[in-house]
């Protein structure tokens, strides 16, 4: 079953068609990668997926609903959660804190019982924090937790990027580029991580660049270009698509 | 147990004790007047910290909300002879109403535009107090304000002296601090903090933004609300020339000497800057270049603030440094 659908999806900025007609859909429990050259729309696709954009055409479902009018809390209070491609940390907050922001959506107190701090307040904050750092030993981040964000190593910061997504309990995970900057080790764990969240029956949104990753642990493939999806299989069949190889490395000259 | 360690575990106690036996030490009632008024604006300062500091939307016209607390209470005592609690209560809440009405339609506007915006509201609520005659009595201001009076059954206590009165804004001051923190360190607080840090990741996590930038707003009035109303209890006239935009200025001097974010910063700032100008009395004219260029001072010499500092030399007196420099 789609999980997560867009129908004639699209956005023009200031006469600019920046995505056009794209029909994506996530299966259940799958990984599906988002793949194209720079600029094909990759990341707009996201934002107009996330609720950060509002798309000038066609629609965004989610577990069958339509959630295109939908502000980017809702769709994250609903169950989609997303990553920055260019790490958007809470640099100044604590490893901690900013997963413990994840959790914002699935706690409740308030500002009142906060400042009297209620027994119903205090039984949630300790029960938020023993949860988060579950979230945290999944993603190597346990022994920083107290460090502050900005202060983490390059890896790290990803890495808590994903940890901060994943503390939503979301649905569907959309990774904006988890694989850029890391070295060959680096990625190898990464896979295996994104393996797991599919396990833990998260769906997964991936757009990535490095083909090896997302030639190996895709289930199926979407390829973007110039605004328009051309491509649409299963990693086999995108290796061997005419349209996508063009995509990438130009046209033949006969 | 090493010195560090007792340090750690007492230091709260031993500042609360040095706040409680200050009056009992032959201190001059001038002075306690200066002591009470810092307290109430180190409650401001901090107030203005939960909006600025912590959830990064400036106000420059923050003082306002502050009058508006101040002219409620003096209102409601000595027109309805409303008692002390219920009138200060009542400050903190108009306030709180117009940080709402305030910050709805700044919720729209970003950084300078906002703190433009803040800056004309402090104004225009400057002018209100001066001109709306009928309730605010104008440029004569209100009178007779009366002490808070404790009854207690068998014997009344009169909160008229500053000595007494002290205890009150100490009280009041205390709450602040411990309601701060708690806010601070709650999932309210947290997603204050990461509205600060980056907007557009914390609606990615499912931050209402736009609600807790109201409720931002809401808070740091209330607070200031009160603080104002205890002004009012403090000196027992007030009028406008208190709530000048000036004022405003002086409130955002103290939270940026004190250091943008802190608390034990914030109360240092707001006494520092409070207490400075009286210990220049006696330069005369010069008086608030040197205060000025006091502040410059701390700002060069001290980039964190004075909260930055104080948390300095706190991990010296733990004996955090040492540790740190065996580590490396």
């Amino acid at each position: 079953m789609a999980l997560l659908e867009t129908k004639d999806l699209g956005i023009t900025f200031d006469g600019l068609v920046a995505l056009e007609g794209v029909d994506f859909s996530a299966e259940e429990g799958k990984i599906t990668a988002v793949i194209g050259p720079n600029g094909a729309g990759k990341t707009t696709f996201f934002n107009l997926v996330a609720g950060f954009y509002t798309p000038t055409q066609g629609s965004v479902s989610f577990e069958g609903k339509e959630i295109t009018s939908l502000k980017a809390y809702q769709r994250a209070e609903a169950g989609i959660a997303r990553t920055f491609q260019n790490i958007n940390l809470f640099k100044d907050m604590s490893v901690m804190d900013n997963a413990l922001v994840g959790l914002h959506c699935r706690s409740k107190s308030n500002i009142l019982s906060a400042m009297f701090r209620t027994p119903g307040q205090r039984k949630e904050e300790k029960q938020l924090r023993e949860e988060v750092m579950e979230t945290l030993e999944f993603m190597g981040l346990a022994e920083y937790a107290n460090e502050k964000a900005g202060s983490l190593s390059y890896g790290m910061q990803k890495n808590l990027e994903i940890a901060r997504a994943l503390a939503l309990k979301p649905k569907v995970v959309l990774l904006d580029e988890p694989a850029s900057g890391l070295n060959t080790q680096d990625l190898d764990e990464l896979s295996k991580r994104i393996l797991n969240i599919r396990d833990k029956g998260i769906t997964v949104v991936l757009i990535e660049h490095k083909m090896d990753v997302v030639m190996s642990i895709s289930d199926h493939i979407a390829v973007l270009n110039f605004g328009k999806k051309i491509a649409d299989g299963t990693p086999e069949e995108i290796r061997s698509n005419h349209e996508v190889i063009e995509a990438y490395l130009g046209k033949e000259d006969d | 147990m090493t010195f560090g360690k007792i340090y750690e575990k007492t230091r709260i106690w031993i500042l609360l004790l040095i706040a409680v036996i200050l009056p009992l030490t032959g201190i001059s009632n001038y002075w306690l007047h200066v002591l009470n008024i810092g307290g109430i604006f180190a409650i401001c300062t901090l107030s203005l910290n939960l909006l600025t500091g912590c959830t990064g939307l400036f106000s420059v016209g923050h003082i306002a909300f502050y009058g508006i607390g101040s002219y409620t209470a003096a209102v409601l005592a000595t027109r309805f002879g409303v008692p002390f609690l219920p009138a200060v209560l009542c400050g903190g809440l108009l306030a709180m109403v117009f940080g709402v009405v305030l910050g709805m339609p700044a919720l729209r506007l970003k950084g300078l535009y906002l703190a433009i915006s803040t800056l004309a509201f402090g104004e225009i609520a400057y002018r209100v107090f001066l001109n709306w005659e009928d309730v605010t009595n104008g440029s004569r201001g209100i009178l007779g304000i009366k002490a808070p009076v404790l009854n207690l059954g068998f014997t009344e206590i009169n909160f008229k002296t500053y000595d007494t009165y002290y205890y009150i804004v100490l009280i009041f001051l205390v709450l602040m601090i411990i309601f701060m923190r708690n806010i601070i360190y709650s999932r309210t607080g947290r997603a204050l903090l990461s509205i600060r840090e980056s907007e557009i990741a914390a609606q990615a996590l499912g931050v209402n933004t736009v609600r807790y930038k109201i409720i931002a707003f809401a808070a740091s009035a209330f607070f200031a609300g009160v603080a104002g109303a205890l002004y009012a209890y403090e000196v027992h006239f007030i009028s406008p020339e208190s709530f000048v935009s000036t004022e405003s200025t002086t409130v955002l001097a103290m939270m940026v000497v004190g250091g943008i974010g802190s608390i034990p910063g914030s109360i240092a700032g707001a006494f520092a800057l409070t207490m400075i100008p009286e210990l220049l009395r006696s330069a005369g004219d010069v008086r608030l270049v040197l205060y000025g260029a006091a502040i410059v001072v701390i700002i060069i010499f001290a980039p964190k603030g004075l909260g930055g500092a104080i948390e300095w030399l706190d991990n010296l007196l733990m004996g955090k440094h040492k540790k740190k420099v065996e580590e490396d």
